[in-house]
């Protein structure tokens, strides 16, 4: 455990994120003002959208990290692949969470066909399928390309299923995040702050990943 | 070279007909299932019928995939066939315009047997719907060879298929559904030729990426 924190910079990057955390937990519970039409309801948005954001982006890394293995032939990348991969899927099955614990008290139900939400379940389960090819593609290094080819495939498909579902369903188009150009300052503040710490979070998160599958690899082929 | 190595896929599956006869045999069950578990009602079916026509499609040829490379790995041919010296993207544009064959050879046989349990009504007009269609077929077989590649040297590769390919073909298969339904419902073309749109789009992007990706999912 001791050597994650060996380096500097990753230390630094713990103590700042705990304390953003702390900070950005009393900001959602103290500072926001309470919806009055959600009530409190509305404070899991705070944590559901930096969430989903970060998945996001965690799959946009899932995809570079692909091209760069291509390109530099370096199984590093891969590992960054596979640890972004890891943590976007997870953020994934936490908005998959969220959402629907937000959605009961104010859209009456649990899940509807709605674009983002539905974008997010289509790339939770191809991520599954990801993970089933990590695990039963065979030989490593095949698995590697395999995981790179069908990390940079999920993200293009992306925008597709974000329009094919907008427009299968039309009705369904009641995220809120639409409407935030129009919210007040003390909501908009939190929420940007709160985006911040978790981008943050996902920093950390990737950079301790990186670092366990780095030494694992060493382990693997140098017998450290 | 494509054409020869085209002519060699459709020689060895009209030889052994092992493609041919999965997707047939597995889509005339899926299609008896369809009509014992439905309500038997043609004005229902008629509504639900271009759903129902490509998850007939999408399950049968998720079968008829797995065994695209089937021959290669059962007489361990593929190392030979990758030591010619052919292009792979050359390779994948072979496995995809047979794929696409077969598959649309399935769907020939099928729609009539299709129309004929669901009690549906015939369309009004055939090469709107028949353009559609191969233009799906050109999409889901697309992602099936980059899949079916990836698949074919995994354990549980009959598995892992089918949960790889269809959670990426779902805006294809949405955007087939949606232009089915608006040729078979006489629905004017302007209102569902943006799911066109995103067939085409679809085919255009995934084709080149099985082109340019197909060497690093073939490499030994």
């Amino acid at each position: 455990m001791s050597f994650l924190f060996q380096e500097r910079s990753l230390r630094i990057l713990f103590i700042v994120s705990v304390i953003l955390m702390a900070v950005n937990l009393y900001a959602i519970f103290f500072i926001a003002p309470m919806v009055p039409e959600q009530h409190w309801a509305q404070k899991i948005f705070y944590v559901h959208v930096p969430i989903a954001w970060s998945s996001f982006l965690s799959f946009f890394i899932v995809m570079v990290s692909g091209i760069l293995f291509f390109i530099k032939k370096d199984s590093y990348w891969d590992r960054v692949g596979l640890a972004a991969a890891e943590i976007g899927t997870l953020f994934v099955a936490l908005v998959l969470i969220t959402g629907p614990i937000w959605a009961t008290p104010i859209w009456g139900k649990p899940w509807i066909w709605e674009p983002r939400l539905t974008t997010t379940l289509i790339l939770f389960l191809i991520y599954i399928g990801y993970f089933m090819l990590r695990k039963f593609g065979g030989h490593p290094e095949r698995v590697a390309r395999y995981a790179a080819v069908l990390g940079i495939l999920a993200f293009l498909d992306v925008p597709l299923i974000f329009y094919s579902v907008k427009f299968w369903a039309p009705q369904y188009q009641l995220h809120p995040q639409v409407e935030m150009n129009q919210q007040p300052d003390e909501i908009l503040l939190p929420f940007f702050f709160s985006m911040f710490t978790f981008t943050i979070l996902y920093i950390l998160m990737l950079r301790f990943r990186v670092k366990i599958s780095n030494f694992q690899y060493k382990l693997k082929t140098k017998n450290v | 070279m494509f054409i020869t190595l085209l002519k060699k896929e459709l020689f060895v599956e009209l030889r052994n007909k092992e493609v041919i006869l999965s997707m047939l045999a597995f889509g005339l069950t899926v299609l008896l299932i369809f009509s014992f578990s439905l309500s038997g009602n043609p004005k229902i079916n008629h509504e639900i019928a271009p759903g129902l026509f490509w998850s007939l499609v999408v399950l049968s040829s998720s079968l008829g995939l797995h065994r695209l490379f089937g021959q290669e790995k059962d007489f361990d041919a593929f190392a030979n066939l990758l030591s010619a010296p052919i292009d792979r993207g050359t390779l994948f544009l072979a496995k995809w315009i047979s794929g696409f064959l077969f598959l649309f050879l399935i769907e020939i046989l099928v729609v009539l047997p299709f129309f004929l349990f669901l009690g549906l009504s015939q369309p009004m007009s055939y090469f709107p719907g028949i353009g559609i269609v191969m233009l799906g077929n050109l999409g889901i077989v697309a992602v099936g060879v980059i899949v079916s590649g990836m698949a074919m040297r995994a354990k549980m590769s009959a598995v892992l298929l089918p949960v790889l390919l269809f959670p990426l073909i779902t805006p294809l298969l949405i955007a087939c559904v949606k232009a089915t339904t608006g040729w078979y419902h006489l629905i004017p073309f302007s209102t569902w030729q943006f799911w066109v749109l995103i067939m085409a789009t679809y085919v255009v992007i995934f084709g080149l990426a099985g082109y340019v990706f197909f060497e690093h999912i073939t490499e030994e």
